[in-house]
C-alpha cells in the first residue's frame, strides 16, 4: 500500500514526492541496502562513543560497539531460522560457544591469525549444525526446540569437565593470543586519522567488514529461491511438501546456514575478548538470542540487530547507572537503578511484544508508513494550493 | 497408456477398513470422478495415492512404477499433484509467490543449493507462475497477499498452486466444497478450461453430482472402502447398487 502512496506521478515533481518515490524504489535494492549498512557501521562507533553531546548522552564505548556488531551477526543468522523458516532453536549456544572455543583452541595450538580463527570456528559451527540439525529436525514444533536445547546443554557439560583438557573447564579458555591481521595490523590498535575518529580500533573495522558481509549474504539468501521456500515452510509446511519440495532438506539448510552465522559471530567473540567463558555454551546464551531477535522483530532483516543493540545497551550501560534522577534536578527516583536491569529488560520485552508483536522494527515501519502518508497528504495540499493560485491570476 | 494403477490396495485404521481391496486404473487423458457417501473412503484413497498415508497392503503404480515407499514430494516430482479440500495456501505470501513456490519445485526440482542466486534470474519459474495465474484468472491480483483474497479466489489459487507443479495427473479433493453457487460455477468453468487447454488427466472427488456428471469421462463409486460400481456417467445413473449405497435418497 505504501508503494502506491509513494509512487506519485510526474506532476509531483515540485514537492518532496519524487524524492520519496525514488527512495522507495531504491530502498529494496541490494546495493542500496549493503551500502547504507556500510555507512551506518562506519559512523556508529563515532556516534556511540566519541561524538560530542550524542555520545555523552548515550554513554557508549568502543568495545560495546564491537560487541553489538558481533551479536548482530548472530541475530541475523538466528532470524533466518526463527523469523523466516519458523523454527525455534533453543540450542544456538552450541554454535556460538562451539565456534568460540574452536577459534580459541586453534589460536592456542595452531595459529592466532584472525582469519584462520574465523574460518576454523565457522567451519566447526557449520559441521556441528549439520549433525545437530540432522538429529533435531526429525521432530517438529516444541520437540525440535527441546532437542536443540538438550544437545546444546550436553556440549556445555562436556566443555565443563570431560573436555576440560581442551577447554580449561570452569575457568574458561584463557590465554588466547590473537595475532595480527595479515601479519602487520594489530587489531587492538587504533585506525589512523579520520578512520580512527569514525571506526576507532582495527578490531571494530575487522568485525564491521564481517557484519556488512553478513548483511549482504543474508539479504541475498532472502532474495534467492531459498528465501521464498523458507517463508513457504513457515507458512504451510505441509503444502510446501505437496508442491514437491524436499522440506526436510531445506529445513536442514536453514539450520546449517544459521549455524554458520552463529559460527562467524562466535569466532569474532573470541577475537574480541581473547577469552572464551564457559558460559558461552550455557543455555542462557540460547535464550538471549531468542529474546534479542523477538525484541527487535523476528522475520525482518534488521530488526534483530536493533534488538541486540537495545539488549546489550541495557545490560552494559543502563546496568551501571547508580541512581535514577530527574534530569537537571538532584531528585533521586530510584537508588541502585542499574541493579534492576534484568527487570527493566523484562518490562521492555513484555511491553514491546504485547504492543507491537513485530518488535522494534515494526515500530520503525509504522513510523515510516505514517511519514509516507503525511508526505503524500502534504504533497496533495501543496498541489491544490498551486492550482488554486494559478486560477486566481 | 495407463497413468495410475492401484492393485489390491488396502488401508486399515485399527479395526476399520477404510480402503478395501481397491483396484483403480486411470488412463492418460481421462477424467475420472470418485463419488460415494460420507465415510466411503474417498479422501483416504486420495491420501494413499499422494503418500500422505501408508497403505496396509497393495501397490500403487504411476507410469508403471511403484510409488509406495516414496516421500510425498517425490510423488509430486513424478507428476502427481493434489489440490486440497480446504484452501491450503501460503497466506502471508503474495499470490504470485504462491504460484512461484510450486513452479520452483516443478522447474528446479525438490531441492537445490542456489541460496546465493537472486530469484529475479529464475525466468523459467516466473514464466510458469505467470501462465498458471493467467489460466486460473488471478494474474491481475498477483501482488495481493494471499490471505486477503476472497474465499472463492483462495480456492482458485489452491488449484493454481496444484497446476503450477505441472502435473501429469491432478487429484482434486472437492474443489467446490464450501463455495457459493456463483463460485462453484466459475470453478467448474475453470476445470473445464484447464481440461481443454492443458489436456490434463485428473481424478476428482466431489459431492456435487451435477458437476460430476457434467465433466467426467468415467465415474468410480466407492462405498465402505470398496468400489461398488464403475462406468460412464450414463451407466452410473442407472446403476441400482449406487442408488442403494446412497440409500434410496437421491435420484441420480
Amino acid at each position: 500500500m505504501s508503494e502506491k502512496d509513494a509512487n506519485p506521478s510526474a506532476k509531483d515533481a515540485l514537492v518532496g514526492g519524487t524524492l520519496f518515490g525514488r527512495w522507495e524504489k531504491l530502498r529494496g535494492r541490494e546495493g542500496t541496502v549493503v551500502g547504507i549498512t556500510a555507512i551506518l557501521v562506519a559512523v556508529f562507533p563515532y556516534l556511540f562513543a566519541r561524538a560530542p553531546v550524542v555520545s555523552g548522552f548515550l554513554q557508549g564505548y568502543q568495545s560495546l560497539a564491537t560487541l553489538i556488531l558481533i551479536w548482530g551477526i548472530f541475530a541475523i543468522g538466528f532470524d533466518l531460522l526463527l523469523g523466516y523458516t519458523g523454527l525455534l532453536s533453543f540450542g544456538h549456544a552450541a554454535f556460538w560457544g562451539g565456534a568460540a572455543y574452536a577459534a580459541g583452541i586453534v589460536a592456542k595450538n595452531v595459529s592466532g591469525d584472525p582469519i584462520v580463527m574465523v574460518v576454523s570456528g565457522t567451519l566447526f559451527a557449520v559441521l556441528l549444525a549439520w549433525v545437530l540439525g540432522f538429529l533435531s529436525l526429525r521432530r517438529g514444533g516444541i520437540y525440535f526446540s527441546i532437542l536443540t536445547l538438550a544437545f546444546a546443554q550436553m556440549f556445555y557439560y562436556m566443555a565443563a569437565s570431560p573436555l576440560a583438557f581442551l577447554t580449561n573447564g570452569e575457568n574458561g579458555l584463557t590465554g588466547v593470543e590473537v595475532g595480527s591481521f595479515l601479519g602487520v595490523i594489530h587489531l587492538e590498535a587504533d585506525v589512523p586519522s579520520i578512520g580512527g575518529m569514525l571506526l576507532g580500533t582495527w578490531l571494530y573495522a575487522f568485525v564491521g567488514v564481517f557484519f556488512v558481509g553478513a548483511v549482504a549474504v543474508a539479504y541475498r539468501i532472502l532474495n534467492s529461491p531459498y528465501g521464498m521456500v523458507f517463508r513457504a515452510i513457515r507458512e504451510n509446511e505441509q503444502r510446501a511438501e505437496f508442491v514437491g519440495l524436499n522440506v526436510w532438506r531445506y529445513k536442514l539448510m536453514a539450520f546449517i546456514i544459521s549455524g554458520g552465522f552463529a559460527g562467524v559471530a562466535g569466532s569474532l567473540f573470541t577475537i574480541h575478548g581473547a577469552y572464551v567463558p564457559l558460559q558461552s555454551l550455557f543455555w542462557t546464551e540460547s535464550g538471549d538470542i531468542v529474546v534479542m531477535t523477538v525484541l527487535g522483530g523476528a522475520g525482518s532483516m534488521f530488526g534483530p540487530v536493533l534488538g541486540v543493540g537495545l539488549y546489550l545497551y541495557i545490560e552494559n550501560i543502563v546496568s551501571t547507572i547508580q541512581a535514577l534522577t530527574i534530569p537537571f534536578t538532584g531528585i533521586v527516583l530510584v537508588r541502585d537503578f542499574g541493579f534492576y536491569w534484568h527487570l527493566l529488560l523484562g518490562v521492555v520485552f513484555v511491553v514491546v511484544v504485547w504492543v507491537v508483536p513485530d518488535g522494534l522494527w515494526g515500530i520503525l515501519n509504522r513510523l515510516r508508513e505514517l511519514a509516507v502518508d503525511l508526505g503524500s497528504k502534504a504533497a496533495k495540499r501543496l498541489r491544490a494550493r498551486s492550482e488554486n493560485g494559478g486560477g486566481g491570476q | 497408456m495407463t497413468l495410475l494403477e492401484t492393485e489390491n490396495l488396502v488401508k486399515e485404521f485399527g479395526g476399520l477398513v477404510a480402503t478395501d481391496d481397491v483396484n483403480l486404473t486411470v488412463e492418460e487423458d481421462e477424467r475420472v470422478s470418485i463419488i460415494g457417501p460420507n465415510g466411503a473412503g474417498k479422501s483416504t484413497l486420495i491420501n494413499l495415492i499422494t503418500r500422505r498415508l501408508d497403505p496396509t497392503s497393495g501397490d500403487i503404480r504411476f507410469k508403471g512404477e511403484s510409488i509406495v515407499g516414496l516421500e510425498p514430494h517425490q510423488v509430486v516430482q513424478r507428476g502427481v499433484s493434489k489440490s486440497f479440500q480446504t484452501a491450503s495456501i501460503f497466506p502471508d505470501l503474495t499470490v504470485r509467490e504462491n504460484a512461484e513456490i510450486a513452479a520452483l519445485a516443478a522447474e528446479r526440482g525438490a531441492f537445490g543449493f542456489e541460496f546465493l542466486k537472486h530469484r529475479d534470474s529464475l525466468t523459467d519459474v516466473h514464466g510458469v507462475a505467470r501462465d498458471t495465474l493467467d489460466s486460473v484468472g488471478l494474474l491481475d491480483r498477483a501482488d495481493t497477499i494471499a490471505t486477503d483474497l476472497p474465499y472463492g479466489d483462495k480456492r482458485r489459487l489452491e488449484i493454481g498452486i496444484a497446476l503450477a507443479s505441472e502435473p501429469d495427473l491432478l487429484l482434486m479433493d472437492e474443489p467446490t466444497a464450501g463455495m457459493s453457487p456463483e463460485e462453484t460455477k466459475s470453478t467448474v468453468d475453470l476445470i473445464e478450461r484447464v481440461k481443454r487447454d492443458h489436456g490434463l488427466t485428473f481424478v476428482l472427488v466431489e459431492h456435487d453430482m451435477e458437476i460430476v456428471f457434467s465433466i467426467s469421462d468415467r465415474i468410480v463409486v466407492l462405498s465402505r472402502g470398496g468400489i461398488i460400481a464403475e462406468g460412464t456417467p450414463d451407466e452410473i445413473r442407472g446403476n441400482e447398487a449406487v442408488q442403494e449405497a446412497y440409500l434410496g435418497g437421491v435420484e441420480l
